[in-house]
């Protein structure tokens, strides 16, 4: 069931293990295209999901023209981060690389009794899948909307193939 | 869905209890010998009994008593909840002083906290079904009385109890020696899955769609299958074959000659279409991703995850792999700990541990305690 890497298919890095748990709550949602999906192995801080994007990440993309790749960080309450991210994607992959995160860090939505990590998630699924924006709007995630834009039109029907 | 499990003087276990309540996929995590299997060995007991067998020799022995109390008593105890009612089974065995031989020392039975029966060594008290009529009658010390009692309905609490106890999947299979032959049908796969013919024919007779989420499934990993045949061999045989085709090639391979890994596939296939076919189930998988390649193991993890997540059963999986521990959140992954082969297993959630880092990181330093 590996992911066909000669079909479009989606690769989520995950800045630590709670935005990891983040990414699999996606993956528990039933419409959710199961083999479109892979969820790697955190990288240990958001300096290092770009760092490792650059160095590994970069090349593949280029290699396998199939392949999105969705980098979740944590916005530490900071609005420059997401522009950050995107100065180390280069011209030519900007297409298809979203940088998406909760603005302070993954806790804050147990924090607000949103529910745990995958709960939260399995929700915002739904509400891709649903076109739909509540939780979305929240604002630990509003500050995702142009990203979110962009990934309607070309990440949806990848994860939703049956919509 | 299990709502108690306790396990008191049985190999590793004293005093234990599998926090699982409330949780529809767990993970077992530890070091080789913490006693993560065993639970689905004290499972597999209740199981045995629940499929018919009742001497205390063919499900205990000797050496299964713990080290510190080799005479017992070994106590298992199960709360569990179907459609919304609360079956509590108990039963303990003993090795008196001055006999080797095994009994059974109590035994007891509920049923939304009203008690069904009891029984004291060789005493039996028994409500008869239906009355308030308390029946008392003496009882061979060496069965179990559960599978004694006739069942009345298929509505009888006894029955829908031992069904769900038969119906358990605890699962290590060994598919090296999985032919897919069989000579016969029944919905009790055994722990290695060698009767996976047996399993896959009462399956889809039972229930035909089942059929189409097996393919289906299987299909997502290998892009070139296009079904499974069971075709009979002999007049009560029969043989399972995979058929594969691209363009206009075909080719027909027995089941046996799958990889060990796509018969863990199909045995995950297998898995999904029960729980839909005749579940809610419990799964106990002993390491589910032996022989699987990295690259699939998040797929096989997450698409049991996101069965008994989303359509009701529980999963409880064991593993020591990097890929699977990943794909369980921290508040679903269970610490199994033992200091040495004369102690018993601790066990604590993940989230009550602190762990710094990675939790696979600090597992290869095994710094993770309880």
């Amino acid at each position: 069931m590996s992911t066909n890497k000669y079909r479009p298919h989606i690769l989520v890095l995950p800045e630590d293990a709670a935005d990891s748990e983040l990414a699999l709550g996606f993956f528990l949602y039933d419409p959710v295209a199961l083999r479109e999906l892979q969820v790697l192995r955190e990288a240990g801080g958001w300096a290092e999901v770009r760092d490792k994007f650059g160095l590994e990440h970069v090349p593949e993309m280029r290699r396998y023209r199939q392949r999105y790749m969705v980098l979740l960080v944590d916005f530490d309450g900071q609005p420059e981060r997401g522009d950050e991210m995107r100065k180390a994607i280069p011209r030519d992959l900007t297409d298809r690389v979203f940088v998406i995160g909760v603005w302070e860090e993954p806790e804050d939505l147990q924090r607000q009794q949103l529910g745990n990590n995958e709960a939260v998630c399995r929700q915002l699924a739904r509400e891709c899948r649903e076109n739909r924006r509540e939780l979305w709007n929240h604002e630990l995630l509003a500050h995702n909307a142009a990203e979110l834009d962009r990934m309607n039109g070309i990440l949806r029907p990848i994860l939703f193939p049956a919509n | 869905m299990i709502k108690r499990f306790y396990v008191h003087n049985f190999r590793c276990f004293q005093n234990f209890e599998l926090p699982v309540a409330g949780l529809a996929s767990s993970l077992l995590i530890g070091n080789n010998g913490s006693g993560k299997s065993t639970v689905g060995f004290a499972l597999e007991i209740l199981q045995k009994i629940a499929r018919g067998t009742n001497h205390v020799n063919d499900l205990i022995e000797k050496v299964d008593f713990g080290l510190s109390f080799p005479r017992g008593p070994m106590r298992f105890e199960i709360e569990v909840e179907i459609d919304k009612t609360t079956y509590e089974y108990d039963v303990a065995f003993e090795r008196p002083a001055g006999s080797d031989e095994i009994q059974v020392r109590d035994e007891r039975f509920s049923c939304d906290g009203v008690l069904i029966y009891s029984r004291d060594v060789t005493q039996v008290e028994w409500t008869r079904t239906g009355t308030k009529e308390i029946v008392k009658f003496p009882f061979d010390l060496k069965l179990i009385a559960l599978t004694w009692f006739q069942e009345h309905s298929e509505a009888d609490p006894l029955r829908v109890f031992k069904q769900w106890l038969a119906h358990m999947l605890i699962l290590s299979p060994v598919p090296s020696a999985i032919t897919g032959d069989s000579e016969g049908a029944n919905l009790t796969p055994n722990r290695q899955v060698t009767n996976l013919g047996e399993w896959f024919t009462e399956l889809v007779t039972q229930s035909p769609a089942a059929y189409p989420r097996i393919a289906s499934f299987i299909q997502q990993f290998m892009d070139d299958f296009l079904e499974i045949k069971n075709e009979n061999i002999g007049r009560e045989s029969r043989s399972l074959d995979v058929l594969f085709g691209r363009d206009n090639t075909r080719i027909k391979m027995p089941f046996e000659l799958l990889s060990d890994g796509e018969k863990c596939f199909v045995i995950c296939a297998l898995v999904l279409a029960s729980n839909f076919a005749y579940g809610p189930l419990l799964c106990f998988w002993d390491e589910p991703d032996n022989y699987v390649s990295p690259s699939d193991v998040g797929h096989l993890v997450m698409a049991l995850r996101r069965e008994f997540e989303n359509h009701g059963g529980q999963l409880v999986v064991t593993s020591h792999n990097p890929e699977t521990i990943r794909h369980f959140p921290r508040d679903k992954s269970l610490l199994f700990y033992r200091k040495s082969h004369v102690e018993p297993t601790q066990v604590r959630p993940i989230v009550d541990i602190e762990v710094h880092g990675s939790l696979v990181d600090a597992l290869i330093r095994n710094d993770v305690e309880p």
